[in-house]
């Protein structure tokens, strides 16, 4: 079954169906998923600018992680909730340019970063988070979320620019 | 002067007409600068409002967090309004006649003036009341996130 095929079934499921056609509920969905990013995408970003240097210099990271972990994560349950809801009302269209695979591939970059991220330094992150230099692991996986999920905000509201259908 | 006058001669100006005529890009560029805004506006507020709730980023003191968000907001707001001036002036005639434009701009100036009054004021208190820190979170959240609500209506409205 190829991408095409499997996004007309959403489409024509009830659920799909339903959601494109609801004149309030799509919207309330799309516009969820674009202010939930406050949470998930701004929060990830505070995130990213302490571990890369830029801000809260004095403030220990495994307390950051600690305090802002279940909003991070309410965030994130959020916008990934709604944007599976807006592709089920997507259709085909959606994969006639190659933004949205894209879109997901930094998706899939920025999930496997912070899966790393947490394995090697989030659980000891109380031995190493209070220096003034962080290691440089950390650094780079603060850089690498930055600019991840940036593009991923970024390729998102292209989406309507540049694929088909729409 | 009706504000429909108003808005067709926006339209017409000579600098909207100009920016309407701009390539794609800066399109797109401008509504990219209204997502860094708003991100940045509001998980500012979030930050510090979920610290008046007593919950988030307890490590700080609300004055401490609303102090060091504040470069973050006032960049937010900038990077809000000069895109918002950028997409509204050359279809400005076609925004008037939005109720959901009209809502979003009424909600922005209450939000604005709750957040240099009311906010600024509690969110700087050492010491707030407990209940007066609760109403100023949630009617701040409210204020912000419904401008974006609101803001995201005009364009399902117009469509």
């Amino acid at each position: 079954m190829s991408a095409s095929d499997l996004l007309q079934t959403m489409y024509d499921s009830p659920l799909g169906t339903s959601l494109a056609e609801s004149l309030y509920v799509y919207p309330l969905v799309e516009g969820t998923h674009l202010l939930s990013l406050a949470l998930s995408f701004g929060l990830i970003v505070l995130t990213d600018l302490r571990l890369t240097g830029f801000i809260f210099k004095t403030l220990p990271v495994h307390i950051l992680l600690h305090q802002l972990r279940p909003w991070l994560i309410g965030g994130f349950t959020i916008t990934f909730a709604t944007g599976i809801l807006l592709t089920f009302a997507a259709g085909p269209g959606l994969v006639e340019a190659p933004i949205f695979p894209l879109k997901l591939l930094f998706i899939f970059l920025a999930g496997l970063n912070a899966l790393w991220f947490e394995l090697k330094f989030g659980r000891n992150a109380g031995e190493w988070g209070a220096e003034a230099v962080l290691p440089a692991g950390a650094q780079v996986a603060g850089w690498i979320s930055l600019v991840s999920w940036s593009l991923v905000v970024i390729l998102g509201r292209l989406i309507p620019y540049l694929d088909s259908g729409f | 002067m009706s504000t429909e006058t108003i808005f067709q001669a926006i339209q017409n100006s000579s600098v909207a007409v100009s920016l309407g005529q701009a390539p794609l890009i800066f399109g797109i560029l401008a509504q990219l600068f209204h997502i860094a805004g708003l991100v940045l506006v509001l998980t500012s507020i979030l930050l510090v409002n979920l610290r008046l709730l007593g919950v988030g980023l307890i490590h700080f003191t609300a004055p401490q967090l609303a102090n060091y968000t504040k470069p973050f907001v006032l960049t937010g707001l900038v990077f809000l309004v000069l895109s918002g001036v950028f997409m509204l002036a050359p279809s400005a005639a076609l925004y008037e006649p939005n109720p959901a434009f009209w809502f979003k701009m009424k909600l922005f100036v209450v939000a604005l003036v709750i957040q240099y009054s009311l906010y600024r004021k509690v969110a700087t208190a050492e010491n707030p009341r407990r209940w007066l820190a609760i109403f100023t979170a949630i009617i701040s959240l409210l204020l912000w996130f419904g401008v974006g609500l609101a803001g995201r209506a005009i364009g399902f409205i117009a469509a």
